[in-house]
């Protein structure tokens, strides 16, 4: 329920064709080939429409006018008080277009009225242009966004980026520690599980906290090597509040979900397998290569994917500790909910990323099946 | 088992918060909050009947809480774009007729509006339903020991990377620094908001500016960074608001100097809920908060500047007037001199555009 | 796994090689977590450790147990500073965290439970699908879920209530205790449930009979499963807790924003305790759950 919503939000744009109805029946009259700007009944309906308008609703629908070209919110505003004081005293004008072009400048801008364009239909699909730094010009057709502000599809590329290395670096740092666990004697391996069990209890933002604390310019790794003498007092390395540090905490916070279906699936190999290769005259290499890592696939995949597809969503971490660099998709989903409330962008945004994420649920589920997922 | 589990239930179910019956203000929290306390409630004819509670900015709540009908705080501290955006809304009150009313004038008589106009700022909506706290800033500040010979002095030195070589923080939001890569390329401080409404290509020249320091930012995102990031040496100088620094330097002991020009003014209202459950009473509270002697009583306490140009000689007066005799005139932002080096952010027309230059910033940050 | 007494040097090597990186991964895991205690009862209000604390011998002076009465509200002047201002939010997000927490498990873990008996059952038709919605909640992003929940909730007001906040984290929970309950089942002897039936018990007193018993190691680990979840999560409180929601993790992350300070690590040193506890329990049941099940440890 609440996903469908959101989807329905990505889409929706009725909000500012019920504050205007009137300007927008005129609009579609408006020939742009022949005109630079909308004929007079344009001009006529929104000066009423303003005029009798509901303070709060027109309120609500320049925030979203704003969205589509910033300006309009001001422009309204002023042209509104404006009018509200020549009705008042009751001095229609003989001309509404002269009246309004007179009273700010920006009406004779013919980009307002094509932004006004973008918001004609009940529905728009405009958002998810937006997400990936499209728009619309003054015929609706699809064109890139102004160059300098293009940042949606870098930031998806980046939030791409992190993803994959986090989830290869776990792949990494797990793979050989979920191996030690699987051959271990239960005994000792129920012991060592613990320090990968003990920080997957632990709350995401001690974790974090504790990276900072580790990480920073005073903190416990370069104090260390100072005193190792590694590295200088001055040459003290920055490794927080940028990539790096995005990198090192994310992969730490999400090493647990890489090593537990490894171990879950390494511990069922039977040991004999590898024995046999080797008395088979396999060299170990070859033996490990050949026999024992296709039988990790599974392992390897699910892990793959938990972690991917978790820090394909993480903000927090990144937010905290990754300085300009920390700033993913989920920032952005997060900013424009809160912020800018721009809630049809951040829907956008969220089903797009939900659409990545489905693609790789299906994934997982064709090769691991779903209800393979094991705790601890 | 489940006796147990209902007893536990019933404890929590006691424990749970309550709603308060006084006045409710919703403010920023930590020290800020604390100065509100202390200036404007345990100044006020009854202390008990104001209570403080916490929140995160935004109009999300607010809307939320007057959409749907149960409104339980009475006064939100909000910033000018929020404070906008809520009137015109209509999720603040107009009572522009009560504060034209009821607020109190300044010494010679001048009405509260008139009393910030002379402090730079000009009337936008937000002044209908919400009365004026306080100045904070967007301030360069540096380590006077980490300069062993000559030390910057403008804004243009933050943006000379020969002169001074290393690296400056930046916050990762576009609001200040834009201004100030307009004062360190030539253009008067006062006339900033003017050129960048009107000029255009007013952007592309703030950027250029910009990337001539991009290799050398250090960016922070959050206010107790900036501090930090000096102490530690990582940069040289960097942004901060200039409360921070304050508290540093009175409580911390530490000895930072400002670089008052550029530094860029934004503002904070308190504002008057729609449907506040004590309409009444939070009124007179949003009168006694915005009077100047309340004003000058917060600077006590934190370091950000009366938004009523009358609040200010009031401290000058009564120097020492900081806790354990120290002078505070030498922490606040809007003296006549440093206003006129300083710009006021215009929140009109960052409201206007600052989707829009947000995202070119997070463009240009990223690449 | 011991290395065979035959090995070659280079095998040697590799060997040890390979146990020194495992050795440093479980170093990388756990390290972060450790760091922290020794911090938060340092003196100073920064989150670093001073030259005092490293001194040799101890500096008492050093040391402080400051930042913790400042966490439990206590306003003496020794605790407060004026960049850490004495407060009752800590105490307050700890009762609500419980508040939320122990409400949104009980839930949780009843709905949990019975949707892994149902999906138990050798016939229960559409199971791969049931099972996929049951755990999506686990998979899907958390932002997308926040996001999702929030307009939802904006349309029926539920945003910024005590009410919203549990129902969400019940969606997020549920989905862990339908896993270890299900994980218990397996290997559920269904004659027992066929014998207590012939024998005249009727459905309900079966279940508290018969398989709630055997399943309630699967049922508690589960229960503190969605309990951590609910107690950790950050996301949903951001966008759907106002303050009175306030709880841990959401004062800690603005805490981390706004005032850097020890009083942050001192709950995190509290929360790892907590982590360390709920472990133990945890791992103690399953092994008295596989005792029970007669599955034998390898």
């Amino acid at each position: 329920m609440p996903i469908g919503d959101m989807l329905l939000r990505s889409v929706d744009d009725s909000q500012i064709n019920t504050v205007f109805p009137k300007t927008f029946e005129e609009y579609r009259k408006w020939d742009k080939s022949k005109d630079e700007l909308p004929p007079e009944e344009v001009y006529k309906a929104l000066f009423q429409e303003l005029a009798s308008g509901d303070k709060v609703k027109v309120g609500r629908a320049l925030t979203r006018m704003n969205y589509s070209k910033s300006g309009w919110k001001s422009l309204i505003k002023k042209t509104s008080r404006a009018i509200k004081k020549a009705v008042k005293k009751d001095e229609l004008p003989d001309n509404y277009k002269e009246f309004l072009i007179e009273t700010n400048e920006k009406w004779a801008d013919p980009t307002y009225w094509y932004a006004m364009g973008q918001m004609i239909n009940n529905t728009t699909s405009i958002y998810y242009w937006n997400a990936i730094d499209r728009t619309f010009d003054e015929n609706l057709n699809v064109v890139q966004q102004e160059e300098n502000r293009r940042v949606y599809v870098q930031t998806w590329i980046k939030t791409l980026k992190v993803s994959v290395y986090v989830t290869a670096f776990c792949l990494i740092l797990g793979f050989p520690v979920a191996h030690l666990l699987a051959n271990l004697p239960l005994r000792y391996s129920n012991l060592l599980m613990i320090f990968v069990l003990l920080p997957f209890w632990t709350s995401l933002l001690v974790r974090t906290t504790a990276w900072i604390v580790m990480l920073q310019q005073n903190g416990v790794i370069n104090g260390v090597l100072v005193w190792l003498g590694i590295i200088s007092e001055e040459g003290r390395l920055s490794m927080v509040y940028n990539e790096t540090g995005t990198l090192i905490a994310m992969t730490q916070i999400l090493l647990p979900f890489m090593i537990l279906p490894l171990y879950s699936v390494m511990r069922v190999i039977p040991k004999s397998h590898m024995r046999a290769a080797q008395n088979l005259g396999a060299k170990p290499a070859m033996a490990f290569w050949k026999v024992y890592l296709p039988q990790t696939i599974p392992g390897m995949s699910a892990g793959g994917l938990l972690v991917f597809v978790l820090a394909i969503g993480y903000f927090i971490t990144p937010e905290l500790v990754g300085g300009k660099d920390g700033k993913l998709i989920g920032s952005w989903i997060a900013y424009h909910l809160k912020t800018t409330l721009n809630w049809g962008l951040t829907a956008a945004l969220g089903a797009i990323l939900l659409g990545f994420m489905l693609i790789f649920y299906w994934l997982y589920n064709k090769i691991v099946g779903i209800d393979n997922i094991k705790l601890g | 088992m489940s006796k147990f589990l209902k007893a536990f239930l019933f404890v929590s179910l006691v424990f749970a918060p309550f709603a308060a019956s006084a006045v409710t203000v919703a403010s920023w929290g930590g020290a800020y909050t604390e100065s509100q306390q202390k200036a404007y409630a345990n100044t006020y004819s009854d202390p008990s009947s104001i209570v403080f509670e916490n929140y995160n900015g935004g109009l999300g709540e607010v809307r939320a809480q007057v959409e749907s009908g149960s409104v339980t705080w009475d006064l939100v501290d909000a910033l000018p774009s929020d404070a906008i955006t809520g009137c015109d809304e209509g999720l603040f009150e107009d009572i522009s007729a009560e504060i034209a009313a009821g607020a109190a004038p300044g010494p010679d008589g001048e009405s509260m509006a008139e009393d910030m106009e002379n402090n730079g700022l000009e009337y936008h909506s937000g002044w209908d339903c919400c009365v004026p706290q306080i100045f904070w800033t967007y301030v360069v500040f540096f380590d006077p020991d980490a300069f062993p010979g000559e030390k910057p002095s403008t804004i243009a030195d933050f943006f000379d990377v020969e002169k001074f070589p290393g690296k400056r923080g930046v916050h990762t939001w576009a609001t200040g620094i834009i201004e100030k890569a307009m004062v360190a390329d030539g253009v008067k401080p006062s006339a900033v908001p003017t050129v960048l409404a009107n000029q255009t290509g007013a952007i592309d020249r703030a950027f250029a500016k910009l990337d001539t320091i991009k290799d050398d930012v250090v960016f922070w995102s959050a206010g107790a960074q900036p501090l930090e990031l000096v102490k530690s040496g990582e940069v040289i100088m960097s942004i901060a608001y200039n409360g921070r620094v304050g508290a540093a330097n009175l409580a911390e002991g530490a000895n930072f100097e400002y670089i008052w020009e550029g530094q860029v003014l934004d503002q904070e209202y308190l504002c008057l809920m729609s449907g506040a459950p004590n309409r009444d009473a939070a009124i007179d509270f949003m009168f006694h908060a915005s009077t100047p002697e309340a004003q000058a009583e917060q600077a006590k306490y934190i370091t950000y500047g009366p938004m009523r140009a009358s609040g200010i000689p009031i401290i000058e007066a009564n120097e020492p007037w900081g806790p354990g005799g120290v002078d505070i005139m030498p922490h606040m932002p809007n003296t006549p001199e440093r206003l006129k080096v300083s710009i006021v952010s215009d929140p009109q027309w960052w409201s206007d555009y600052g989707a829009e230059i947000n995202e070119r910033y997070s463009a240009w940050m990223g690449n | 796994m011991a290395l065979p007494s035959y090995a070659t040097p280079i095998q040697r090597t590799y060997y040890y090689a390979y146990l020194f990186f495992c050795a440093f991964v479980f170093f990388f895991l756990v390290a972060p977590l450790f760091a922290i205690v020794p911090i938060s009862f340092s003196v100073s209000p920064f989150m670093v450790f001073t030259e005092g604390m490293l001194a040799w011998p101890p500096e008492p002076e050093a040391w402080s147990t400051r930042w913790y009465r400042n966490m439990i509200g206590d306003c003496s002047a020794d605790v407060v500073s004026t960049t850490v201002p004495c407060s009752t939010k800590w105490m307050v997000g700890t009762v609500n965290s419980f508040y939320i927490g122990i409400i949104a498990t009980a839930i949780a873990t009843g709905l949990g439970t019975m949707a892994a008996l149902g999906l138990s059952r050798p016939h229960m038709p559409y199971k791969a699908l049931i099972m996929s919605i049951l755990i999506s909640p686990m998979i899907v992003p958390l932002i997308i879920t926040a996001a999702g929940m929030f307009f939802f909730y904006a349309r029926i007001n539920l945003v910024y209530t005590f009410t919203g906040v549990i129902l969400a984290h019940v969606a997020l929970a549920t989905p862990f205790v339908v896993i270890t309950v299900t994980a218990t089942l397996v290997g559920f002897d269904m004659n027992m449930v066929k014998a207590s039936q012939s024998l005249g018990a009727k459905p309900l007193r079966t279940f508290f009979k018969v398989i709630m018993p055997l399943i309630l190691p699967g049922i508690i680990s589960g229960a503190l499963f969605a309990f951590i979840t609910s107690f950790d999560e950050v996301v949903i409180v951001m966008f759907m807790a106002s303050i009175d929601q306030l709880t841990i993790p959401k004062q800690m992350w603005a805490g981390i924003r706004q005032e850097i300070s020890p009083v942050i690590l001192c709950m995190a040193t509290c929360l790892v305790v907590l982590s360390i506890i709920l472990l133990t329990t945890v791992e103690l049941l399953r092994r008295r759950s596989e005792r029970l099940r007669g599955i034998k440890s390898r």
